[in-house]
């Protein structure tokens, strides 16, 4: 059961950075040419053929899964080094998974690297847009690392971020 | 000295009395003497043996290994990159995958069975998979034997070169259960088919030796036991002499009374010389057979073990890729010995006769394929192990290094410089490509030519960096955004400035001035006036410090014109810079190595990914926005004839006065490029940052593949539209707008003439 739902939870933190909800801002009309010239047009290439977008990229959350099955069971049995390097695995798959960040982050609490901890929740949330729940959970982490550097003020402020998000 | 006269006389007196009376030959004194010697040098003699044949036998260099493919259904791979890393790690191309090492391939779909390997968190298994690939994805990971999927596999990592001292052996270390049964055979079979009789030495063999080679008319066998060759490789040097002869003799019986057979025919195995590359030597069948074949000794033909056995005898008279056909009979020799021995069975004997000799072209794993990244892997290394740990060791480094973006790097440099070099001989370049995430180095190139290891510009060139400095005059405005956005209206009107007594008028690359222009249209196109102005309200220490920030720490021009660039930065600390914006304003420092294990396996080391935030992430997505304007509107533009809009590619060109540098770093969703083209004594060459770097970039990025870049907005941050012609917020009512992102807590631009009263506020089409 707990490990469905951890299961879920990374599917979940996949979809909230599948591609569809992240499309950029699609320039309209074609008029927008440049309002001034380039200065570095190059003159002597001929034109190449245009390259078509790619294809939307196939999941690749099963992998992820079966790389934390993994960073679970070295946790299971205490070893953190390796636990860390099955997520840093993860992570080179899905670069952009807040949730494979997040929990590098507490795994690195646990390592005693606090610095490192409250600085990877950050980069989680830099990628956790829209998922209250998620940022709630990486200011918790942030303030648990601020605590143990002694930095109250900071981890006062990181308790009141988590707060904030938890109560919406 | 008078008195010491008598006392000689007397004693000369009585030896004569001696001599004459009672003397007999000191035989037994003389053969007690010689005994002790005998024995003791004996004893000295087996001590070496003990001594060198005990403990560790062999110091051996580092190996350094490329990044494992990792495979999963996902992956973006097309499928002949793919068959082009099975070519690289030596795999079998046949019609059904049966071994280790081999692979069938139908079109897109993939049969193989991978090679074990043990890696940092244990052992890979060998496993049978089916893979099957789209045009650009692998789509379905399956396994051969039971038909399911499979989540995740890894392949082998492929050698990229070894740490090394000058004139050091090399050697793979194997079991003698990892030997293939027919390559011992055969080896006994040639070199000492009493081997597992004599004691050491066989004056059998020297008589046998000496018929079969008066019968085959040739020098086919040698009189020397396995033992015997072991002990002259271990112990003694080449040179010929009876004493050396006598030595070997004794040493031989020596090592045969201490060591059980297959303990010498292991450390044999291991031990002898098989060929030379470069300054490295090739010893033992192991390494011989990476060498020659790229192909671990388990999996070699027939024919192939027969010609490793054969060129025992002399590896550099039989080196099969200096004189094919000398080592061709040779092999054929053996093979034939081995059938007359029944090793092989006459229809075995005839296949492999006609098998050509299977040689891979450049030999693997020497240092020759990737000098340039190893000599980062090197440098830092040398921060934390001492240099000769790393050339005894046998230490196992697992570097970053991506073979799939390697090759495209090279390829793209080689490409857009080779048909240059006609009116630019002096013409060179270099490249660094970095995962944005992570900072693992995928690929480097210290110059034009992939192989050749000399000056690493990647590394070591220090060069003026032009515009690609601008970004952070730019960032340093936007972090304060009670001031500016990217909406911001800047002058690029003549500007005269006062610098230490000399007067300074900086000017465009089209020599004109472009009037009131917005923020992001400044660092599009890259206007050197506007940039300057903007540079001055900032101040030159506001920028070196955000500059300082973002890991620059090289010595800068503390003057205005370091706003255009005029300061030296090596291609590696401008990747090291740009990281910053491509990771959502995280610095990532750069890692080019990721673990490091022991001889035996046993983890030493990791390399742990970390991160700090140095851009707020407000201004980190502003100025990822105003980058990607490079691409859409401004000096990097030409991209969008090779690239998707939508892929959201962002980048700087950089070009230094009269040409003489020209620039491009750009990033897509996954990864970093930096490039420089230039000379090395500083003259101009001709080309622009978009027509220079910018084309190898764009055909490293088409080779490589390309990820879309779309990081999620900020809470802090809102869309608006822009109206071009005003620069102030439009709506629905303005027909020549752009989408900017703005702080939302910070300052915007006022209301456009053409907006009549709609929704100022821009809504991506997936939120509508």
């Amino acid at each position: 059961m707990k490990r469905l739902v951890a299961v879920l939870f990374v599917l979940l933190g996949a979809c909230s950075t599948a591609p569809q909800r992240s499309l950029p801002p699609v320039v309209e009309g074609s008029g927008s040419g440049p309002l001034t010239p380039g200065q570095t047009v190059p003159g002597d290439t001929a034109p190449e053929p245009l390259k078509a977008p790619p294809p939307a990229p196939a999941a690749t959350g099963g992998a992820v899964i079966a790389l934390l099955d993994r960073a679970d069971s070295y946790r299971a049995s205490g070893d953190m080094s390796n636990e860390a390097a099955a997520i840093e695995r993860a992570l080179r798959i899905e670069p952009n998974n807040a949730r494979l960040w997040s929990r590098l982050a507490a795994t690195r609490l646990e390592q005693g690297q606090p610095r490192q901890a409250e600085q990877l929740a950050l980069k989680s949330n830099a990628l956790a847009a829209g998922d209250k729940r998620l940022q709630a959970q990486n200011w918790r982490l942030v303030a648990r690392a601020r605590w143990a550097l002694d930095d109250s003020a900071g981890a006062r402020a990181a308790e009141k971020n988590a707060r904030a998000l938890g109560g919406s | 000295m008078p008195r010491k006269k008598p006392t000689t006389r007397r004693r000369n007196a009585k030896r004569k009395r001696r001599k004459s009376t009672n003397y007999r030959f000191p035989w037994r004194k003389i053969l007690l003497t010689l005994l002790v010697v005998t024995v003791g040098y004996v004893a000295f003699l087996d001590f070496q043996v003990y001594r060198q044949f005990e403990g560790k036998r062999w110091s051996l260099p580092a190996r350094v290994y490329a990044r494992p493919l990792e495979l999963y259904a996902g992956l973006t791979l097309e499928p002949d990159q793919f068959a082009a890393e099975l070519r690289a790690l030596g795999y079998k191309f046949v019609a059904t995958a049966r071994r280790p090492g081999e692979v069938s391939r139908n079109a897109s779909r993939f049969q193989l069975i991978s090679r074990p390997f043990v890696f940092w968190d244990g052992g890979e298994p060998s496993r049978a998979l089916r893979a099957s690939f789209s045009t650009s994805h692998l789509q379905t990971l399956q396994d051969d034997r039971e038909g399911n999927a499979v989540a995740l596999a890894r392949l082998d990592p492929l050698e990229i070169g070894s740490i090394h001292t000058a004139r050091q052996e090399d050697r793979i270390l194997l079991k003698l259960d990892e030997v293939p049964d027919t390559l011992v055979r055969a080896l006994i079979a040639v070199e000492d088919r009493g081997f597992y009789a004599h004691h050491g030495i066989s004056p059998r063999a020297v008589g046998r030796a000496l018929l079969v080679n008066v019968q085959s008319g040739r020098v086919v066998q040698g009189g020397s036991t396995l033992t015997q060759q072991l002990v002259k490789n271990f112990f003694l040097t080449n040179q010929r002499s009876l004493w050396r002869k006598f030595n070997e003799a004794i040493m031989s019986l020596l090592l045969e009374r201490r060591y059980a057979k297959d303990e010498i025919l292991e450390a044999y195995l291991n031990e002898i010389y098989l060929a030379q590359d470069g300054q490295r030597a090739i010893h033992g069948f192991g390494l011989g057979s990476q060498f020659l074949f790229q192909r671990p000794l388990q999996e070699l033909s027939t024919a192939q073990m027969a010609l490793l056995v054969g060129m025992v005898k002399g590896p550099s008279y039989y080196d099969p890729r200096r004189h094919p056909e000398r080592a061709r009979e040779r092999r054929d020799l053996v093979l034939q010995i081995m059938q007359e021995q029944d090793i092989i069975s006459q229809a075995e004997y005839q296949k492999a006769r006609r098998e050509g000799l299977g040689l891979v072209q450049a030999a693997a794993g020497t240092s020759k394929s990737f000098p340039a990244f190893l000599d980062l892997v090197r440098r830092q290394l040398r921060r934390d192990y001492d240099e000769s740990d790393l050339v005894s060791e046998g230490l196992r480094i697992f570097t970053t290094l991506d073979p799939q973006v390697q090759w495209a790097l090279q390829k793209s440099l080689t490409e857009r410089i080779r048909p240059l070099l006609g009116q630019q001989p002096e013409l060179q370049g270099a490249g660094l490509v970095a995962h944005s995430a992570n900072g693992e180095v995928l690929a480097l190139a210290g110059g034009r030519q992939s192989g050749f290891a000399g000056f690493n510009r990647a590394l070591d060139a220090q060069r003026h960096v032009g515009s690609l400095i601008k970004p952070a005059v730019y960032l340093t405005a936007l972090e304060q955004s009670g001031r500016y956005n990217l909406a911001a209206r800047i002058d690029d009107g003549p500007l005269e400035f006062e610098q230490s007594g000399q007067l300074w008028k900086p000017e465009n690359y089209d020599r004109e001035f472009h009037g009131e222009v917005m923020l992001y249209q400044a660092l599009a196109s890259s206007y050197n006036v506007a940039t300057a102005r903007l540079g001055l309200e900032l101040g030159v220490n506001a920028v070196i410090k955000t500059l300082r920030r973002l890991s620059v720490d090289a010595p800068l021009n503390p003057y205005p014109s370091l706003f255009l660039g005029a300061t030296d930065l090596s291609p590696l600390t401008v990747t090291e810079l740009y990281l910053n914006f491509a990771s959502g304003g995280f610095r990532v420092p750069l890692r080019s190595i990721r673990e490091v294990l022991d001889a035996a396996g046993q983890p030493l080391q990791r390399y742990e990914l970390s991160v700090e935030r140095v851009i707020e992430p407000g201004p980190a997505y502003l100025i990822h926005r105003a980058l990607q304007m490079v691409i859409e509107e401004g000096t990097g533009r030409a991209l969008n004839g090779r690239f998707s809009s939508q892929l959201g590619l962002a980048g700087k060109t950089g070009t230094t006065n009269d040409l003489r540098d020209s620039w491009f770093a750009g990033y897509d969703g996954e990864k970093l490029g930096v490039i420089w083209m230039g000379r090395d004594d500083n003259q101009p060459m001709g080309l622009t940052g978009g027509s220079g770097a910018m084309q190898v970039w764009a055909g490293l990025y088409a080779m490589a593949g390309v990820v879309s870049s779309q990081p999620l907005k900020p809470d802090s941050v809102e869309w608006y539209q822009v109206d071009k012609t005003s620069a102030g917020l439009a709506d629905s009512g303005c027909d020549n707008t752009v989408q900017l992102p703005f702080v939302e807590a910070g300052s915007k631009p006022p209301k456009a003439p053409c907006a009549r009263g709609g929704s100022l506020r821009w809504l991506p089409e997936w939120l509508r």
